[in-house]
């Protein structure tokens, strides 16, 4: 049960020393999760604008043009992939696909987030 | 009370999650391409809900990530081991607010397309 902080070691949850990859991939998909748990709602919120009218809706949407948000944006986007692709990796050794590469499977799905959060940033910030 | 999560429960987490990933890459891709710079204004959305099957892939992609985010809320709570009673109490709350917000999508969606 290394991987189940318990709540009496709580700031031991802030220690990075002594961690291997397996407690960073735990890590970030909790961390990511709650994050992505956070926007989900308050994207539900956000589109409940659209049964406002159109103005209520394009004076809100317009905030999503300001470095603010589309930084905001950008962290969603990356907690999405850092998630999606750990969530991968999760499912396929959870049904016998890659036990033994786990950890290669790890580093080369977060090389590859690493790479798409590469290519969002350059779109949104430098293209846009 | 077992505070474990149930197997059932955590296969459909994965499984939900594996859906997820796919209706998501839909759902980008399709919100960001359908207009040009992506659906940013309302008739854009309006036009978007007009087309055959969105409404019901979007209510589908709902359910499956209010269900994987709150299934998922309780596994980091069970890692905390809490007391039967709060996981009894959480158990409440997540279905009642997993309820609410796929009632909310669904009517959100129904509204809008309405308006087409």
């Amino acid at each position: 049960m290394q991987n189940a902080p318990a709540p009496s070691r709580f700031p031991q949850w802030f220690d990075p020393r002594k961690r291997h990859p397996g407690n960073w991939a735990f890590i970030l998909n909790r961390i990511t999760a709650l994050g992505l748990t956070l926007y989900l709602f308050l994207h539900l919120f956000m589109l409940g604008k659209l049964a406002q009218g159109p103005e209520a809706y394009n004076t809100f949407i317009a905030l999503a043009k300001t470095p603010i948000v589309k930084g905001g944006e950008l962290l969603v986007i990356a907690a999405g992939l850092i998630h999606g692709l750990n969530g991968i990796r999760i499912a396929m050794t959870s049904f016998g696909i890659g036990v033994t590469i786990q950890r290669q499977l790890f580093w080369g799905f977060m090389a590859l987030a690493a790479v798409g959060i590469g290519i969002f940033g350059y779109v949104m910030f430098i293209l846009d | 009370m077992k505070t474990q999560e149930n197997a059932w429960l955590w296969l459909y987490k994965i499984i939900a999650g594996l859906l997820i990933v796919v209706l998501l890459g839909i759902h980008f891709i399709v919100n960001h391409l359908a207009a040009p710079g992506g659906l940013l204004t309302y008739a854009d959305v309006i036009r978007y809900y007009q087309v055959p099957g969105i409404a019901l892939m979007e209510i589908v992609f709902l359910v499956f990530v209010i269900s994987h985010s709150l299934v998922g809320l309780r596994s980091i709570l069970l890692d905390l081991h809490p007391s039967t009673s709060i996981i009894r109490a959480a158990n409440w709350a997540f279905i009642l607010i997993g309820s609410a917000a796929i009632a909310y999508g669904v009517w959100l969606v129904i509204v809008i397309q309405s308006k087409g």
